[in-house]
């Protein structure tokens, strides 16, 4: 019985209760709140960090209340504590250390609502990655969305805040009530909830539809959650109005979290049942590409910088859901650690536009044309992460990329997800160069841009002379982060230790003798070791890895230099402006309105069930 | 894309989606033949291993306790997330409502609401108490029993007393009793951590006959808690809407 599987959620839970019960006590006394918030936060990484050590030969399984499962009935809730699941938990509890030490000195208001309602986000994050229980996972779920909706309305002043918390919060709440129908359904048809008592249940009797039904609805929340395109169009609505310590959050791990409940749902529950691995990988693979594409174009063409930086976010969700698809031990591994090192960078990237609005009172590229240079160890650091995102060495998310199109051996797959990572780095390098160093043309006064600038005013109540170091700190040691997870991933045997880990994330068979005892499972049609279908490949860093991580590096740079100088380019016509021709047809998918996002959601499940259906139709 | 385009567009959709779920629906077994051993397990095992007559709190509050911590939670956030927003739309350089309700008219509901209102009162809040403390021996809870609770507040201002009821649920209050409530559910498991036990282990003695009020250990004690939560959580979302419309019905003219 490992105790700090439930203080995981609970500190957090208790921390925050007991910060908005004394609320009133707290008036004048916000560095308490501060210092509880950030000790709070700090526990649970701790907590977790060791979590890690302790789970990284065997998963842990905590009943609680003590009711642990008997003749492979599950009486109890439990949660897993995994290394995949730890692991993903522990980037969330860095990045809302580093969002809170961040929030110390950035807002002067920020009142304990603030803490409390992060604090809360912590709880759900935590307990959506340990959840052993499909039920227990969905409140894990909602408890985080509502944090989240309410932090994204956090400066309602505003219009924009409203109307984005409120595309937010409708898109997805539809997406959890789906998830919540497919909860009621695989429980209508196996009576369990724990996950690995539902894998199988459901491989062992007839009514095969009820069971692909189920998979879909149950993760058509969390697709939406993960921003895979047509399910992605809150995303930078929420982005460019939430507050940005909170930005951090939801592009570091709440989006990634949607990914991980898919991977959860297949692996642990589903995966068995449903067969036909190859074909569903197809479909996986397909809407990966998709994403990856769509939010890199989208995310070139941006000039509000966190709205930019959300669609970088959606572009690498794409390729996350690529390497979930390959169903390999080495794809899985490459998606863990670029998700590990995508959050810390981006991480970064939003809280260096952070102090940008802070100092600057703007995000937008144009109006910020040339006024970061007095912000030298912002646009540093700016620039560094921007990097990291194209895949600098030793940045952990070159071998994150590399891992997986090793395992994919696709040279489409390659050059696709290459040309995808030039646009979205080349974006944001471009963001770097144009902002912080004041080069390229000062850019044309266009009057769109000009109103929509002016849409956007400070998050913090007064523009300061100088940035506090509880701001300039935390970006600085995420990006540090960031090459140190790169390091670490070249010590001998820590690639192969992290695909042992996924390895063990992906056999079902394995997993539901851990949860339900060995005895648990006699003779039940669980699926094969996946170690047999897949002879684990070695992840190493390869030559090609390399050179494919430069010619992305070169690529981003050339890209930076080209839109930045693109009027002296003598190819181009003049009076071209470059994006120009995507504005207007971005505009007609991303129009903000509700009704259009909810109407596309229905459109992709259709599809999607669909082709599953077809798939499984007949099997 | 227009509203027609998307009308066209949805129905389509909707229309392939729901054969799709249809499809799967079929593969369910038939109306009352429920698959599963939970149902059955639980019913044989529960009273025994918690003393409690009433077996959907026996589930609640202790089997699936940490499902509702979370659910609790939710319940909490959301409050905590609507009165951030409201109040932050109000603003901080307005006068409280309080103040300009009681340089208003109030609302002037009939002799037979006033009364009628007034008399609900005490039974509203002496069975939203009751119920709140007997989740262990029947189908009541902390759920029900707050909601109930509630309503007893909000019968004072039906009563055509704002101020009053406002009085009686001052915002620091209201905010206090939520955090103590879902804190406090979250605290009981954390003291039996203290004790060497796991989370949510219902640690107090059991009483010795099933389905009296002292019995069935933390589940009483939980559903207590939850019932102040809840309880507080809504006559807070009634009072933060309450005084929401009142300014907009002054903004209003």
């Amino acid at each position: 019985m490992n105790q700090l599987i439930p203080l995981t959620v609970a500190v957090p839970l208790l921390t925050a209760a007991a910060l908005l019960a004394v609320r009133p006590l707290l008036a004048g006394l916000v560095w308490v709140a501060n210092l509880a918030a950030v000790a709070a936060a700090a526990a649970v990484a701790v907590m977790l960090a060791f979590l890690l050590r302790q789970t990284s030969t065997d998963e842990a399984v905590y009943w609680f209340a003590g009711f642990r499962p008997s003749h492979g009935v599950a009486i109890g809730v439990n949660f897993v504590a995994g290394p995949i699941s730890v692991g993903l938990a522990l980037i969330g509890a860095i990045l809302m250390t580093a969002a809170l030490v961040f929030s110390w000195r950035y807002f002067t208001h920020v009142g304990t609502y603030f803490h409390g309602l992060m604090l809360i986000f912590l709880a759900g994050v935590a307990g959506f990655c340990l959840a052993g229980d499909v039920f227990d996972l969905f409140v894990w779920f909602e408890l985080m969305g509502v944090a989240a909706y309410a932090l994204t309305a956090y400066r309602p002043e505003e219009r924009g805040p409203i109307q984005g918390a409120l595309n937010f919060a409708i898109t997805n709440s539809v997406g959890a009530y789906l998830s919540l129908t497919g909860i009621a359904l695989i429980y209508g048809r196996t009576g369990a909830l724990n996950m690995a008592q539902i894998g199988q249940a459901a491989a062992s009797r007839s009514g095969h539809g009820v069971v692909v039904v189920s998979f879909l609805l149950i993760i058509a929340g969390f697709l939406v959650k993960a921003a895979i395109v047509p399910f992605h169009f809150w995303l930078a609505d929420a982005h460019a109005v939430a507050p940005t310590p909170v930005c951090v959050l939801f592009s570091g791990v709440m989006v990634e979290l949607g990914l991980y409940g898919i991977a959860r749902m297949y692996w642990s529950v589903f995966g068995g049942a449903l067969g036909h691995q190859a074909a569903l990988a197809d479909v996986f693979l397909a809407l990966g590409t998709l994403t990856s594409v769509v939010g890199a174009l989208f995310c070139f063409r941006e000039r509000h910088v966190k709205r930019l930086l959300a669609f970088s976010t959606i572009s690498h969700m794409g390729m996350f859901l690529a390497g979930f698809a390959l169903m390999t031990p080495l794809g899985l591994a490459g998606v863990a650690v670029y998700v590990a090192g995508h959050a810390l960078v981006k991480g970064a990237l939003f809280l260096c536009s952070g102090i940008a609005l802070h100092r600057l009172r703007s995000v937008n590229e144009t109006c910020l044309h040339g006024r970061g240079r007095k912000l030298p160890v912002t646009g540093a650091t700016f620039t560094l992460a921007g990097l990291g995102l194209a895949g600098l060495p030793p940045f952990a998310l070159f071998l994150g990329k590399g891992w997986i199109e090793d395992s994919a051996r696709m040279t489409w797959l390659t050059v696709v997800f290459t040309l995808c990572a030039i646009l979205a780095a080349g974006a944001v390098l471009r963001v770097a160069g144009g902002v912080f160093y004041g080069l390229g043309d000062p850019p044309r006064e266009d009057p769109r841009m000009e109103a929509e600038a002016n849409e956007e005013t400070g998050e913090t109540d007064e523009g300061r002379q100088r940035t506090p170091l509880t701001m300039l700190i935390p970006p600085v040691l995420l990006v540090a982060g960031a090459m140190a997870a790169g390091v670490a991933m070249l010590v001998p045997g820590a690639g192969a230790a992290i695909e042992r880990a996924a390895l063990r994330f992906q056999d079902q068979a394995a997993y539901q003798a851990a949860v339900l005892g060995p005895s648990g499972h006699g003779g039940s049609a669980a699926a094969a070791p996946v170690a047999t279908l897949h002879p684990v490949e070695p992840a190493a860093v390869t030559v090609s890895a390399v050179v494919v991580a430069l010619v992305c590096v070169a690529g981003a740079l050339a890209l930076a230099g080209a839109a930045l100088y693109w009027r002296r380019l003598p190819v181009l016509r003049r009076g071209y402006e470059p994006g120009a021709g995507l504005t207007e047809f971005s505009r007609r998918f991303q129009s903000g309105v509700i009704n259009d996002y909810v109407t596309w959601l229905v459109v992709g499940l259709a599809i999607i069930g669909g082709v599953l259906a077809l798939i499984t139709g007949h099997g | 894309m227009t509203p027609g385009q998307r009308r066209v567009i949805f129905l389509v959709a909707m229309a392939g989606l729901a054969a799709f779920v249809i499809w799967g629906i079929t593969g369910l077994p038939g109306f009352g033949r429920y698959p599963g051993p939970y149902g059955p397990a639980i019913l044989k095992v529960a009273e025994g291993q918690t003393n409690a007559t009433g077996i959907v709190s026996a589930v609640n509050f202790e089997y699936r306790g940490i499902d509702t911590v979370g659910e609790e939670f939710i319940l909490f956030t959301a409050v905590v997330g609507m009165t951030v927003v409201l109040r932050k739309l109000r603003g901080e350089r307005q006068r409280p409502a309080i103040e300009e309700a009681r340089e208003r008219a109030q609302p002037a509901g009939g002799t037979g609401v006033r009364a009628a209102a007034l008399a609900f009162t005490g039974p509203a809040a002496l069975i939203g108490w009751w119920l709140a403390t007997h989740a262990q021996t029947n189908p009541s809870g902390g759920f029900q029993g707050g909601v109930v609770l509630a309503t007893a507040f909000l019968l004072v201002y039906l009563g055509g007393e704002f101020l009053t009821f406002r009085r009686l649920s001052p915002v620091d209050i209201t905010d206090a009793a939520e955090a103590i409530g879902a804190g406090g559910f979250a605290a009981v498991g954390v003291t039996a951590i203290a004790a060497g036990l796991p989370y949510m282990d219902n640690y107090l003695p059991l009483g010795k006959v099933p389905g009296a009020v002292s019995s069935a250990g933390t589940i009483a004690l939980i559903s207590f808690l939850v019932g102040i939560g809840v309880a507080a959580a809504f006559v807070q979302i009634a009072g933060e809407l309450l005084e929401q419309t009142m300014l907009v019905r002054e903004g209003g003219g």
